[in-house]
């Protein structure tokens, strides 16, 4: 317990604010979900387990979540795999290998919203540039109506976010993969050890940590996309890009069920405690999961 | 070899995808709308800077800017600070208060904000905080806790144990522990985490709208909202503002990167 | 690896008990944040308030509202207004409509901005006058500056509470001159429209530019139903359960939509295609017809001075059987925080923009027509949209659906019909989400 004490000046201030601004918030959010508050009006009754009865029938909540487990296997397949591919290249520190990194990184420092506003441009079916280009070079078959064709616009939306976030990954993992100590990759390499069998007996176990991270990371961010595919497709068309937090925030703002609202996120917290549970186990990851 | 080659390729491929879109931004900048209808990928008849003349002229933009610097410096320097204070007491924490305290912030990272926006708002009306940018530092810190707890906590697992325990013979405090050994280890964590961190506040949108009401409090990403009209769109001039704002990013990006690296060659953990 | 929910338990009760600890703070540390509040604005510039020796204390009202493209014209209107009424300062506040929503209901609740705020008519208006959020404008005497048939929307229970401001016609735009160049007449029915579209098409030409990607399904279904279904009640009815999307009033619009679709009427990929893009189309007079509405024509004019614009209405049955001429909606709706601290400015401000020669200076600047009565207009767009205050028109139909997740579902069964899926098909599946939002 002294230790417990000794460390108080440590955790207090950040627990304090924490708990000022962000927990009582969410706790008084998720008492809503109990009630029929539109939001707006002074006064609200106590409904009890109502909302939840509600959202769980409700379509269009069972379409956002369908569209958003698909967003997040997207996300997470591609930009885990093509972020790391990266990093395995740029752990160096030549010069060119430093401009890659921070080109990589370029997009992760403009809003979401304005990422929102290039890549709308450049999927538009009129005046965009990516069927434009696949015609000049002679792929016209591969053009789609992108954003509009409600088969594939989520997955549409998914590349945009892989676009905006593999260069922050890549830094992610090129830290992890530097704080390998070079010398027991050297003495593996002076044993034999081919580039495979080098990547998976010792970097990927020491990459762990990193990769925690960046998968959680990911899977945290693909439900929490909101500005994206608001700015981009607005839940549609008919519904195909609406995901939980779009679906939270129509019924908050737009439709003014601020109880609704309220349940689905507490479904939404729900899913992803769960999702990241397994995440951990998947990737054995105990010393960074506690 | 093939390998080699088929990597680079990867590099320059994925070089070009990045580059590309943002190309265009930057043309569209210096296009007028007219020119920007009539054929979005055409280079302007002519570089000048009139969308970037308007739009410093239309409103106080260097105030915008300076309110930006202010919330997003302070925000990440403090956000450093307590979040790295936290993730210290974590680290050197028993196994069970180590595991509430993790939980507890990380438990953060799921909640979706459209949840405590307004519980968050009439929170601070109650405690006459509105429309102030101290307010808005002091919510983003809270809001960005689970983040930086998660990720430096995560860091500072990797930190080697021997080097702390030495600390500690040699009769080192916590506070000592602290500055002269995790901080300095940590730098390139740091310095990670806070390039994060930079890009999430200058670009945040959701809590400057709500907190911000005055015109000279208004941060950059909020004064830009306001070339988007209801059915038009000055892309060009938005677009320019886009540039405007995500310049100073790119640049500081640069910085940050160079001492990101030279950071993590200094902090070697060879212990 | 130590099981996670035991260690979620224990941050629950920690969490608890930090509430407990919180909630007692927030009532002893009110007077501690009002304090700084009073050491904060001190340093502020817009709301100090100057210890002035006799002098009225000068009042600041704040004005939310979500049409940036206004902004300059609202400056100089706003600037004329302190000049008249020394003393009262007016701080804007602009957010685009789609962001307007969320954070105009945190904000109006507690009354310290929106002193003046603006209101979409439909959904927003029902929320807001629920929760008693508009004072009552009922007695004014600006009230009588507006004709009256055009502020029925800012109306509930015999009350005025918001006045609209803005008259738009949410109608297709054409371009005189292409139709002229092809030899067509304004069509007069579905048969007519059908074979104008076709004329277009076989000169090269896109017909129609859709923005079916965001604004258009919601701008463009209420003249394709405004005849099928001529009953200016059905979307009450609807949501009242004693209609539905599968009658045949909905379907038929919808399979008229797909006509369109199939026959390739719309620009390629119409579903794709955002507002801006579908403005193109017609700004470079590459489509012969805008669906969008009247709010429209300024930008377009500005965008290329050589269009000549008019609006026309597709009559999706005979014409003997056309009922409505057109579609209006007055929107942009002002109104006064009942919570404001300062409501006679606030409504002095509202008096200030009700006047003829302030509305016309709007009007004429912003490219819209107002809802004040006697306004000239100087434009040649304007003129064209006040030739319309004539036809018989009816209140947009989409606004007239109060229960936004049904509206949702509305034009979702729009693109879906546009995305391939059959009507019938897409009535259903919107019928079945209507059922759910009306069954509670």
């Amino acid at each position: 317990m002294k230790k417990w004490m000794k460390l108080m000046p440590f955790w207090a201030p950040g627990l304090l604010l924490y708990a000022l601004f962000f927990i009582y918030p969410t706790l008084t959010g998720f008492y809503y979900s109990f009630t029929d508050w539109d939001g707006l009006s002074p006064s609200y009754r106590y409904i009890g387990f109502d909302n939840y009865a509600a959202v769980s029938q409700d379509i269009v909540f069972h379409k956002s979540l369908v569209n958003n487990l698909k967003f997040m296997a997207a996300i997470l397949l591609s930009q885990t795999v093509i972020s790391l591919l990266l990093a395995l290249r740029l752990t160096r520190q030549s010069k060119a290998i430093v401009a890659l990194r921070a080109l990589y990184f370029l997009p992760t420092v403009l809003s979401s919203v304005s990422v929102g506003f290039i890549w709308t441009f450049i999927y538009d079916p009129t005046l965009g540039s990516l069927n434009a280009l696949l015609e000049r070079v002679g792929l016209s078959t591969w053009a789609q109506n992108w954003l509009g064709d409600s088969a594939i616009a989520i997955f549409s939306v998914a590349a945009v976010q892989a676009w905006a976030h593999i260069g922050q990954m890549v830094i992610l993992f090129v830290a992890g993969l530097q704080s390998i100590p070079k010398e027991l990759l050297e003495s593996a390499r002076l044993d034999g050890a081919g580039r495979f069998s080098l990547f998976f007996r010792i970097t990927w176990p020491l990459l762990a940590p990193a990769a925690a991270i960046v998968v959680s990371y990911t899977t945290i961010q693909s439900f929490k996309a909101f500005d994206l595919v608001f700015t981009m497709t607005g839940g549609g068309p008919a519904y195909s890009t609406e995901i939980l937090s779009t679906y939270i925030y129509g019924s908050a703002f737009l439709s003014y069920t601020f109880g609704k609202a309220a349940t689905a996120s507490v479904f939404f917290l729900a899913l992803i405690s769960i999702i990241t549970f397994l995440q951990f186990r998947l990737l054995r990851t105990d010393r960074i999961s506690y | 070899m093939l390998l080699n080659w088929l990597s680079r390729l990867l590099l320059a491929a994925f070089a070009a995808l990045i580059l590309a879109p943002l190309a265009i931004v930057v043309i569209t900048a210096f296009k007028t709308r007219p020119e920007f209808y009539a054929d979005p990928l055409s280079l302007p008849a002519s570089w000048t800077f009139h969308n970037f003349a308007a739009l410093f002229d239309g409103q106080p933009m260097w105030a915008y800017f300076r309110n930006s610097v202010v919330v997003t410096v302070f925000s990440v320097a403090a956000e450093l600070l307590i979040a790295g204070c936290v993730a210290y007491a974590i680290m050197r924490s028993g196994k069970r208060m180590a595991g509430a305290l993790f939980a507890l912030f990380a438990a953060g990272l799921m909640v979706p904000s459209h949840v405590n926006m307004i519980p968050l708002y009439s929170l601070l009306q109650k405690l006459g905080w509105s429309n102030s940018l101290t307010a808005l530092v002091l919510v983003t810190v809270s809001v960005l806790l689970p983040l930086s707890v998660f990720m430096l906590s995560g860091f500072m697992k990797t930190l080697p144990r021997e080097l702390l325990e030495a600390g500690e013979i040699d009769g080192a405090g916590h506070w000592t522990t602290l500055v002269r050994i995790v901080f300095p280890l940590c730098a390139p964590f740091l310095a990670a985490t806070a390039a994060f961190l930079f890009v999430i506040v200058w670009n945040d949108l959701l809590f400057p709208m709500l907190l911000i009401n005055g015109k000279d409090k208004l941060t950059l990403p909020l004064a830009l909202l306001r070339f988007r009209g209801e059915y038009i769109t000055d892309y060009p001039l938005l677009l320019t503002g886009v540039v405007v704002t995500a310049a100073p990013m790119v640049v500081l990006f640069v910085f940050l990167q160079r001492y990101f690296i030279s950071g993590a060659l200094a902090g070697s953990l060879k212990g | 690896m130590k099981s996670i929910f035991k260690l979620s338990k224990i941050a629950l009760v920690i969490a608890a008990a930090l509430l407990v600890t919180v909630l007692a703070a927030c009532g002893s540390g009110n007077g501690l944040g009002n304090s700084a509040n009073n050491n904060d604005s001190g340093g502020a510039a817009g709301e100090t308030k100057q210890a002035g020796s006799g002098v009225k204390d000068p009042v600041t009202i704040s004005f939310l509202h979500w049409r940036g493209e206004d902004q300059a014209v609202l400056d100089v209107i706003i600037d004329k207004f302190e000049q008249e009424h020394a003393g009262i300062h007016v701080e804007t506040q602009v957010f685009p409509s789609d962001q307007y929503q969320s954070t105009v209901q945190a904000k109006l609740i507690d009354g310290s901005v929106g002193d003046v705020f603006t209101s979409f008519p439909g959904a927003q208006f029902e929320a807001i006058a629920k929760a008693g959020l508009f004072a009552d404008l009922s007695g004014e005497s600006f009230v009588s500056a507006y004709e009256p048939a055009l502020i029925e929307a800012g109306q509930k229970d015999g009350k005025q509470l918001a006045l609209p401001y803005q008259l738009v016609y949410n109608i297709p735009i054409y371009n005189v001159a292409l139709f002229e160049q092809h030899g067509i007449e304004v069509p007069k029915d579905w048969d007519g429209f059908l074979a104008a579209a076709e004329k277009l098409k076989a000169a090269g030409l896109t017909p129609i530019a859709f923005a079916g990607a965001d604004i258009g399904p919601g701008q463009f279904m209420n003249p394709m139903v405004m005849n099928n279904a001529p009953d200016e009640q059905i979307f009450a009815k609807l949501q009242a359960g004693e209609a539905k999307l599968t009658d045949e009033w909905w379907v038929k619009t919808l399979t008229q939509f797909k006509e369109l679709n199939d026959n390739g009427y719309f620009q390629k990929d119409a579903l794709g295609t955002k507002a801006d893009a579908a403005n193109a189309l017609f700004i470079q007079e590459k489509a012969a017809i805008l669906a969008s509405g009247s709010y429209q024509l300024a930008g377009n004019k500005a965008s290329n001075p050589n269009l000549r614009q008019k609006l026309l209405a597709p009559i999706t049955v005979p014409a003997d059987q056309a009922v409505f001429e057109g579609i209006h909606t007055t929107t942009f709706m002002l109104a006064v925080n009942s919570k404001s601290k300062h409501p006679e400015e606030a409504k002095l401000f509202i008096e200030f923009l009700s006047r003829k020669d302030i509305a016309a200076e709007y009007a004429n600047g912003t490219g819209q027509n107002v809802t004040v009565k006697d306004v000239d207009y100087t434009s040649e767009e304007l003129k064209v949209v006040s030739e319309w205050t004539t036809k018989k028109t009816r209140f947009q139909p989409r606004f007239t659906i109060t229960n936004t997740e049904v509206q949702e579902a509305v034009l979702s069964s729009i693109q879906a019909v546009l995305g391939g899926t059959e009507p019938q098909k897409a009535a259903e599946e919107a019928q079945a989400i209507v059922d759910q939002q009306i069954g509670k």
